[in-house]
């Protein structure tokens, strides 16, 4: 992965349909056992969801100051990936949207490996203005 | 493998997981990027969530639904055709225990075969509902 230099994330500059590029990764079998370590499922085929595609792609593009807090993910699963192999991953912003007055990015990557075996495509939903779970949930003052 | 003849309201395995710092921990090593963020840096969460706690990845949420599919549908089905779509209501931290459950929604005939759709709800442990949504196979 060549390094970038990375835009300063605007809510009001992003544009739906922006691509975020692509990147590749060799998924390893250490990455592998900790994802079935960490979620308890020894059988557990997609650590993909840990390295969590869309959301690297759009922080190997953007600093974001603002943060973000997931809203909600959509996945779809079509082969498991394989460890040793290469994954490419591609994504973009598919939306952005305010409700109740909150801004929203919607960012998806899909994945394929080195053999061209369609893997994962996710999407994420998320909330652009992170500290409303502090103040609804847990207030820290 | 699930039975063809789905039976509407049939009950998908429940599971129980059992979130600490460490397993979140865990699961943020998992990322090609290393670099702090609000599921492993109290700091991080205390700046950009207000929170004095990091809380926990809602993509744990997706992993544990998917194991409580892919026990329903079987591996060969859910690993091929199988959907998670989860909309987060509150926040996971360590400490939390997290119950997925569900219940058989619907079947359409597609030209794959038959698309059947689960309704998903995950609760902690004091009975909050922290993710509700729709899982979906294709068997044939």
């Amino acid at each position: 992965m060549a390094d970038r230099e990375l835009k300063i994330f605007d809510y009001d500059a992003i544009e739906i349909g922006e691509e975020l590029g692509s990147y590749e990764y060799i998924l390893t079998q250490e990455m592998l056992d900790n994802f079935r370590a960490s979620i308890d499922d020894p059988e557990a085929p997609f650590p993909t969801l840990a390295v969590k595609h869309d959301a690297t792609a759009f922080a190997m593009v953007y600093e974001d100051h603002t943060g973000g807090v997931n809203a909600g993910n959509e996945v779809e699963f079509f082969n498991p990936p394989v460890p040793g192999k290469e994954i490419r991953v591609t994504g973009r912003v598919a939306d952005k949207y305010l409700r109740r007055d909150k801004p929203y990015m919607v960012i998806e990557a899909t994945a394929v490996d080195e053999d061209g075996r369609l893997l994962e495509k996710l999407r994420t939903y998320q909330m652009k203005k992170p500290g409303e779970i502090g103040e609804k949930w847990h207030p820290s003052s | 493998m699930a039975s063809l003849e789905l039976e509407a309201d049939q009950q998908i395995p429940s599971i129980t997981k059992k979130v600490t710092q460490e397993t979140i921990d865990q699961f943020e090593s998992c990322g090609i990027l290393d670099r702090p963020n609000i599921h492993n840096s109290p700091a991080l969460a205390q700046q950009h969530l207000g929170t004095s706690y990091p809380i926990a990845s809602g993509r744990m949420s997706i992993a544990f639904a998917a194991e409580s599919l892919r026990r329903f549908f079987g591996p060969e089905v859910f690993n091929h055709t199988g959907t998670v779509n989860l909309k987060f209501l509150r926040p996971v931290k360590g400490g939390d225990t997290i119950t997925v459950t569900g219940a058989v929604n619907s079947q359409e005939p597609t030209e794959r075969g038959n698309l059947v759709s689960v309704d998903i709800f995950c609760d902690n442990q004091d009975g909050d509902r922290t993710a509700i949504g729709v899982g979906t196979a294709i068997i044939k």
